[in-house]
Order: structure tokens, then sequence, then C-alpha cells
């Protein structure tokens, strides 16, 4: 019993890790850009399709899939901004959220699409294991604890990277004060791709790891974002800290009612936990009140 | 303002009705059909304008509502209530439902509310799959059966007619002017006085009521539904892609925007087994990028509405320039 309990949450704790992950990514360019951008799942799925074809065709490890989809993703995220975004920033601010709604849902849609169209068979994860562990009675899979490890270096690594280098200090007052932040020099627009292709490449790098463990499919991706919605707004807006432990949090929730109420049920876990922090802390629990 | 615009107007509209109400008894029996689906598509866009269009929160999830209407109906009718009541009560609880989402979704603001909708469709699909006993689960429900092909497509028409007139009533009144208030700035709102909590949580309920009445009919005509076939992406969206590419905030966009897709369905998209998600995406992608402000606000199209005497409300963007930090 206790060890099922155990394993139950070792295993959320991995998913946690994952959406927290992405989560932050859809944050960061929440925070930066102010646009919510819809199409975030999408990349994730993404980044796991090419994290299944880099096994499969040339048998690279998902640990180095992840590392190695981020400078495509980045590039893939720089594209996206200039194409899409960029165009529809310099919009009045209500104009901007209709525009920015309707530019990441279509392109959302139209990724979904035609990769459904191009599928040939659903993937069903990689069967990359590493030998168990057994720990006081309990077995746990050592692959989960090396991406759990993986995930929190790349979360250290990013909080790092924002406190201490000059770009992440300037991300950081983008997202602090938009207008300020121009007034002070940072270049807006440069950073604000920048800071889409990082979250677009930790979007991705989750999504490597994803695949290790569930099914992909190519209607995952707006369910995911869903998800995230429910991560950020639970953990508050644009702290790293605060995605990690919404994702934790949700990712437990749902191994839980996997397990206790049905596998049925778990989907709408991440809509509840929404509704009770909305209702309870609308600011989220690490979020700053405003 | 123009008054021969307007004569001519009204003269079109008479005629369209004269038209509409002709339709079944002289044997187009393919119209019908065909006029009853943009029907039920234009009421949902128009009554999803209520609260997007008007108040600029834009509900993603304005389809639940269709949803739950249909489905309270369809499992009313099963019980032996008579339509009207079935869609009574489909248009009780919806309006309940929508109260009560009502408190926590309006706690969020622009992308958060549109997502957070977005995400109520997955939830209720979620629940009606699930709650086996009462819906029927993923295999879907059926009502009584029985043809009421035109008894239906005169109800539908009836809700729209209704539902144009309520936009019209909502836009006119004091309330509407709250609503554009809330749009433009909510924290200048509530400093004057509005009281945006609660008028929030009646323009959703007030959106919601066509909605589910229009889900309803469309039951009882169809006679089958599963929970894909009415929360499904193609009925959330449509509708939506609708208002925005009409134009949202004034009531001849939807109008325009449901005519024009059907229209574009019916001889482009049976052509093209595949890519029809796609074809939606880049529909959703270009309107962003080149006209937010939908058809009816285009350089072409803009005059001729005013000239028709419709355009009070066509400058919906007009604050826009005075908004911008340069």
């Amino acid at each position: 019993m206790t060890a099922d309990f155990i394993q139950l949450l070792v295993g959320g704790i991995l998913l946690g890790g994952i959406y927290g992950l992405a989560a932050f990514g859809l944050s960061i360019t929440f925070g930066v850009l102010n646009v919510l951008n819809l199409a975030h799942g999408e990349f994730l799925m993404l980044g796991s399709l090419m994290s299944y074809g880099l096994f499969i065709g040339l048998g690279i490890n998902p640990f180095m899939a992840a590392i190695l989809v981020i400078p495509v993703f980045m590039l893939l995220g720089v594209g996206f901004y200039l194409l899409l975004l960029k165009p529809i920033m310099d919009k009045p601010p209500h104009q901007l959220l209709v525009a920015s709604i309707l530019v990441t849902l279509g392109a959302s849609l139209f990724i979904e699409d035609v990769t459904a169209f191009f599928w040939e068979r659903p993937v069903t994860g990689i069967s990359y294991s590493l030998p168990p562990m057994e720990l006081a009675g309990v077995v746990i899979s050592s692959t989960r604890l090396l991406i759990l490890l993986f995930i929190f270096a790349l979360a250290c690594g990013m909080q790092i990277y924002l406190k201490k280098t000059y770009v992440g200090k300037s991300i950081r007052a983008i997202v602090q004060g938009r207008e300020g932040a121009k007034i002070v020099g940072i270049p807006i627009s440069r950073v604000s791709a920048l800071a889409f292709s990082i979250g677009m490449a930790l979007a991705a790098s989750a999504g490597a790891f994803y695949v290790t463990l569930f099914t992909v499919t190519p209607t995952m991706g707006i369910p995911l974002t869903i998800k995230y919605l429910c991560v950020v707004v639970l953990g508050g807006l644009g702290s790293i800290v605060g995605s990690i432990f919404g994702g934790l949090i949700l990712g437990v929730a749902e191994t839980l009612t996997a397990y206790y109420c049905g596998a049925e049920w778990s989907p709408t876990i991440a809509f509840i936990l929404l509704i009770l922090i909305l209702i309870i802390k609308p600011e989220g629990l690490f979020g700053a009140k405003k | 303002m123009n008054r021969r615009g307007k004569k001519l107007f009204y003269l079109v509209v008479l005629l369209l009705c004269l038209l509409l109400a002709a339709l079944p008894w002289i044997g187009f029996s393919y119209a019908v059909v065909w006029i009853f689906l943009l029907a039920v598509y234009f009421t949902l866009a128009l009554s999803y304008d209520i609260v997007g269009g008007y108040m600029g929160y834009m509900n993603l999830g304005h389809s639940t509502f269709f949803g739950l209407g249909a489905y309270t109906t369809a499992i009313l009718l099963n019980q032996g209530f008579n339509l009207f009541a079935a869609l009574l009560g489909a248009l009780l609880l919806t309006a309940v439902f929508a109260a009560v989402v009502s408190y926590p979704l309006f706690r969020l603001r622009g992308a958060y509310f549109a997502l957070a909708t977005f995400g109520l469709i997955s939830l209720i699909e979620v629940l009606t799959t699930n709650l086996r006993d009462l819906t029927g689960g993923s295999g879907g429900i059926s009502t009584p059966p029985g043809n009421h092909m035109i008894p239906s497509y005169y109800l539908v028409l009836a809700v729209a007619g209704g539902t144009m007139v309520l936009s019209q009533i909502v836009a006119r009144s004091k309330f509407g002017l709250a609503l554009f208030s809330i749009r433009e700035d909510e924290e200048v709102a509530a400093a004057f006085g509005v009281p945006t909590t609660l008028y929030k949580c009646l323009a959703l309920i007030i959106s919601s009521a066509p909605a589910s009445l229009v889900g309803g009919i469309y039951v009882w005509n169809m006679t089958y539904i599963s929970p894909n076939s009415v929360f499904g992406l193609e009925i959330a969206l449509s509708p939506i892609i609708m208002a925005m590419l009409g134009g949202t905030g004034i009531m001849i966009g939807p109008l325009v925007g449901a005519v024009f897709i059907t229209v574009v369905q019916e001889f482009l998209w049976t052509k093209v087994p595949y890519f029809h998600l796609a074809m939606y995406g880049t529909v959703l992608v270009l309107l962003g990028l080149f006209m937010p402000g939908g058809l009816v606000r285009t350089r072409f199209i803009k005059p001729f509405i005013q000239w028709l005497g419709l355009g009070e409300t066509v400058d919906y963007f007009k604050n826009a320039d005075a908004e911008r930090i340069p």
C-alpha cells in the first residue's frame, strides 16, 4: 500500500517535472510578450516527435535528444515570432489580445492537422530504459530519476541565466515593465524573440521526455496547453519556482486521481485545480499580489 | 444614417424573411437543411458576440452551452417531457451553469480567460463521457425518432431572430453601454460605478440562453448526438471564427461571417477531403494578422454598412490610436 503510494508519488513528480518545464516556457513567453501562446502544446508534441525520430532513426537516447532539440526549436521559435507575432506586437491592448489568440490558435490548429495528416501510426513512446533501482523496498525506474534530475538541472540553469546574465536580466526587466525596459534601452524586439525561442525550446525539451513515458498523438497539443495554463495560474505568473511547483502538484494530483478514481477522470483534475485556485488564491501560490 | 438606405434595407430584410418562410413549401429541401445549419451557427456566433464582442472577453468555450442545452433537452425528451418543457429545462440549467462558472472564470482576464473557457469544453466533454448512466457515455444519446425538419427549421429561425432582437436590445441599453465600457477599460468602468462582476455574470447568462435553445432544437432535429459532435472542435470554433471574420461587437458582423463561411464550406471544402482544420487555422492566422476588426470593418465594406444605417458600432476600435504609446 505504502509502496504503491510512493510509486505513484514518484510517477506524479516526474510527470509534474515535465509539466513544470513546459509551463515555465509558457509563462516566460507570456511575461515578456504579453501573448499567451496557445500553440505551446503543439511544440511539445513536435519536440516529442523529433526525439522519437532521433531515437528510432539514429538510436540517440532521449537525454541527448532533449539537448539536441533545443537549438532546433530555438530557431523555429525565432521564425514563429518574426513571422506571426512581431507584426501584431504594436497593436493596442485589446486588439493585440484578439489578434494573438487568433494567430496562435490558428497556428496550433494548422500544426495539429498537418501533423495528423503525415502521421503514419501512433507513436507509442520510446522503449528506452536503464536497470531499475530498489530503495527501501520501493522499485524506482532509474530512467525516471535521471529525467527528473535532468529537468531539475535545466530549471536551475534557467534560473541562473535569468538572475545573473545581462540578457536574462533584460528578460526579467521586460516582464516587470515593458515601457520602462524600452526607456532604459533594452532592444525589446530582439529580447522578445529570444524569450519566445527559449520558451519554445523548453517545451520541446519537455516533449523529448514526454515521449519516453506516454503515447504521443497529434491532437494532444491543445489539451496540454490548457494543463500548462492551469500550472501557470497555480504557481503564479512568471515565477520559475511557481511553475515547477504547480507542475508537481498537477502531476501528483493527476496520477493519484488516475489510480484511485479511474484513468477516465484524470483529465478533469487540472480544471478542478484551476477553479479551486481561482476561488481561493487568484494570484497563484508563488505569484505577487497585484 | 441614410433614410433611403434604411428603407431599401428593410425592404430587403422583409423579402428575405418571406423567402425563408416560404422555403420549405417551394420544395428546396436541401436548402432547408442548409439554412437550418446556417441559422444554428449564426445564432451561436451572435450569442458569442455578446460576451466576446460587446464585453471583449473571448469566450472560446461558448459551445459548452450548446452542448449542455443539447444534452439536457435529449435527456428530458427521453423522460417523456414535451419539446417546450425540455427546452425550458435546458435553458434554465444552462443559465444556472453559466452563473456558477462565471464566478471563478471572470477572475481571469484576456488570454487566460480564453484558454480557461476553452478548457471548460473538454471538462464537460469528459463529464458527459464518464457519466454513462445519464448521458449514454461516448456512444452518444438518441431522442425519440421522427422527422422534425420543418418545425425545427421554423423554430431555429425564430430563435435566430430572437437572438438578433436580444443582441440589439443589449447593444442599445444602458447595460450594453456598461459592457462596452468593460471592454475598453475594466478598471475605469468599475471606478465609474459599473458593477462589473454582476454585469459580466449577466452577460454570460444572456449569451448562454440562445446557445442552449439552439442546442436543444438541434438535437430534436438530429435525434442523435455524441459528446464529440456537440463538444468537438468544429462546433466550438466555427461560430467564433464566423463572428471574428464578420466583425465582432456589431450585429451584422456574425451574419456576414456565418453566411461567408457556410458558403465557402459548401462550395470549396466539400471538394477537399483533408486539411479542414488546417484551413480553419490559416483563416484564423490571416484574420489575426491582417484584419482583427473583421470583414465589416474593412475599407471596402464599411462605407456600405454605414450607408445602410447600420454603422453606429462599426467604429469599434476608434480609440485605438489614443491608447497607443508612441
